[in-house]
């Protein structure tokens, strides 16, 4: 198994509280996997991430115990920038990821790569790249302030895919978008999924996790209670109780086996739930 | 290459300074301003060399190819500027009236400081808005950083001129939704002011909190790295700054003399 992140029992508490966010977690992240991160408000999903990226404690201050590894290597330990390279970080709010100083889309997906220092042939073909793949190159000589809250949602992405990192933590991308937005945004990841990066994915869209994540945690007040994959974990019905949603096709499935449809599995995608019950059907005829 | 969009390639000589110089311009117009603006004229000794050299500010935008964004732009500082004109000469008062109508009355103290004031706003407020129309964002942040400022303080004063824009979007939207929950936005002075001051609060605390957000955003776009920065806009000079320094040299050293001499004489 080759670990790229590491929990090992980590506590942490923002300042001027003595309640921790996160509460002696421990896991660990396989490098190339695709993980979904589940949990009701104030759960600590967006601490978790901020741990992984390593904005908390540094940027964040409080109080940290255990370790978060990133390759083996404590985040505390990085320097400014390092992490940069190897975790992406994208936000909830695609508005305040733009830097603000740049006036067309290009020079905005670009600004990363100039900060860095990449020789601006290197910059031209990385910054087309990214463009066309997130479906944004149409609007290259476009202001971002004038962009709709989906396009700039992938202007945040492009921004961070050019810097090629390894590591995706993505906040909640869609929270602020409509289905048409989410759709498009959720193909890049897809498609970085293709490409083999490892992604961490917080989002309360389950139906979105079941059909996209090769693992789920799910968190509530600031532990983690279910970590496995998704299959196992998203037909699990108690978790409905700790008051964690489930997919749909996940409650179907179970209302259809209590009213004694005999499904050999709980669905948890449409595609799956396609096949399972057409299974069960079949099985009733004979 | 898509980079040589972003190159700029201005036909006017005037437009295309570069910014340095153009900042030379405005702040040497500035002094003179305030040099003519010490000169009285008259009996009244009023500052009326300031009317004449305002014409100076409408020419450069002519020349320099934005006569209809200066004049949009510009409505707004004359209103003001007429607004002051109007105060002072109504309320300054002193032993001689100029003019009289009912109970109307412009003295003379209130008008020589009106018109001292006024044009005063209009040539400074004037020449900055030459100034800010003919360079974009991108130029004054390349002629800083190129100057030798750090790229931070770059950075804040460009976004800074960015985040008015934000910040006027989102005290319309503020003020849309107190429109939306009953809340009278419109009328007199004093029902304006009780509809601002209270979204005040709302804006200002977003943009606070939205601030923790954007300094992460930088962060992972590898901001605070410190390394050679590249640029994907480079920001060349037209060749005229000399000549515009040494004019603008020699006509604040011309208005400096004058002034000199006066006083003395």
């Amino acid at each position: 198994m080759d670990t790229v992140i590491e929990f090992k029992n980590v506590t942490y508490s923002y300042p001027l509280t003595d309640v921790p966010a996160i509460k002696d977690m421990s896991f660990a992240i396989e490098r190339g996997k695709f993980y979904g991160v589940i949990g009701e408000n104030g759960a600590g999903k967006t601490t978790l991430c901020a741990l992984i990226r390593g904005f908390a404690p540094s940027f964040y201050q409080g109080t940290l115990q255990g370790q978060v590894l990133v390759e083996g290597k404590p985040t505390t330990d990085f320097g400014p920038g390092e992490l940069s390279l190897k975790i992406g970080y994208v936000f909830q709010n695609p508005f305040n990821q733009i830097s603000g100083v740049k006036d067309t889309l290009f020079e905005e997906v670009a600004f990363g790569l100039e900060n860095f220092g990449v020789p601006v042939d290197e910059i031209e073909r990385r910054v087309t790249e990214v463009m066309k793949l997130t479906d944004i190159w149409q609007l290259a000589e476009k202001n971002p302030f004038e962009l709709s809250g989906g396009q700039q949602q992938r202007v945040a992405l492009a921004s961070i895919i050019v810097l090629k990192p390894d590591i995706l933590v993505i906040d909640e991308p869609t929270s602020q978008l409509d289905p048409e937005g989410t759709e498009k945004v959720f193909k890049i990841i897809e498609m970085l999924k293709a490409e083999k990066k490892t992604i961490i994915l917080v989002e309360h869209k389950v139906d979105l996790i079941a059909e996209y994540a090769d693992e789920v945690m799910v968190l509530r007040n600031g532990k983690l209670i279910r970590f496995g994959d998704k299959q196992e974990v998203l037909s699990d019905m108690s978790l409905l109780d700790e008051g964690v949603q489930l997919p749909q096709m996940a409650i179907l499935g179970n209302k259809l086996r209590q009213a004694g449809v005999p499904l050999d599995t709980i669905p948890v995608t449409e595609a799956q739930a396609d096949e399972v019950i057409g299974r069960a059907m079949q099985k009733g005829r004979a | 290459m898509w980079r040589e969009k972003l190159e700029l390639h201005k036909s006017n000589r005037i437009a295309a300074l570069y910014p340095s110089c153009k900042f030379l311009v405005v702040v040497l117009y500035s002094v003179c301003s305030l040099l003519l603006g010490s000169i009285g004229v008259g009996e009244g000794q009023y500052s009326l060399y300031l009317i004449p050299w305002f014409l100076v500010v409408p020419a450069l935008c002519v020349a320099s190819g934005i006569g209809p964004r200066f004049w949009k732009a510009i409505q707004k500082v004359i209103f003001i500027a007429a607004l002051i004109l109007v105060v002072q000469a109504l309320l300054i008062p002193s032993e001689k009236i100029v003019w009289q109508l009912g109970f109307l009355k412009v003295y003379e103290s209130g008008l020589r400081s009106g018109i001292n004031l006024s044009f005063s706003v209009m040539n400074i407020a004037g020449i900055f808005v030459w100034m800010f129309q003919t360079t974009e964002n991108r130029e004054i942040a390349r002629a800083l950083e190129n100057s030798g400022m750090n790229y931070k303080v770059t950075y804040v004063f460009i976004s800074t001129l960015q985040m008015i824009d934000v910040l006027g979007k989102n005290s319309r939207t503020i003020m849309n939704a107190q429109r939306a929950r009953g809340v009278e936005t419109e009328g007199n002075l004093i029902v304006c002011a009780k509809a601002f001051f209270p979204s005040l609060v709302p804006l200002i605390l977003g943009a606070i909190t939205n601030t923790e957000e954007r300094v992460l955003t930088l962060e992972s776009k590898g901001f605070d790295v410190q390394c050679e920065k590249t640029h994907l806009f480079n920001l060349e000079r037209s060749g005229h700054e000399k000549v515009v320094d040494v004019i603008a040299i020699a006509v604040t050293v011309a208005v400096v003399v004058w002034r000199v001499v006066l006083w003395i004489l």
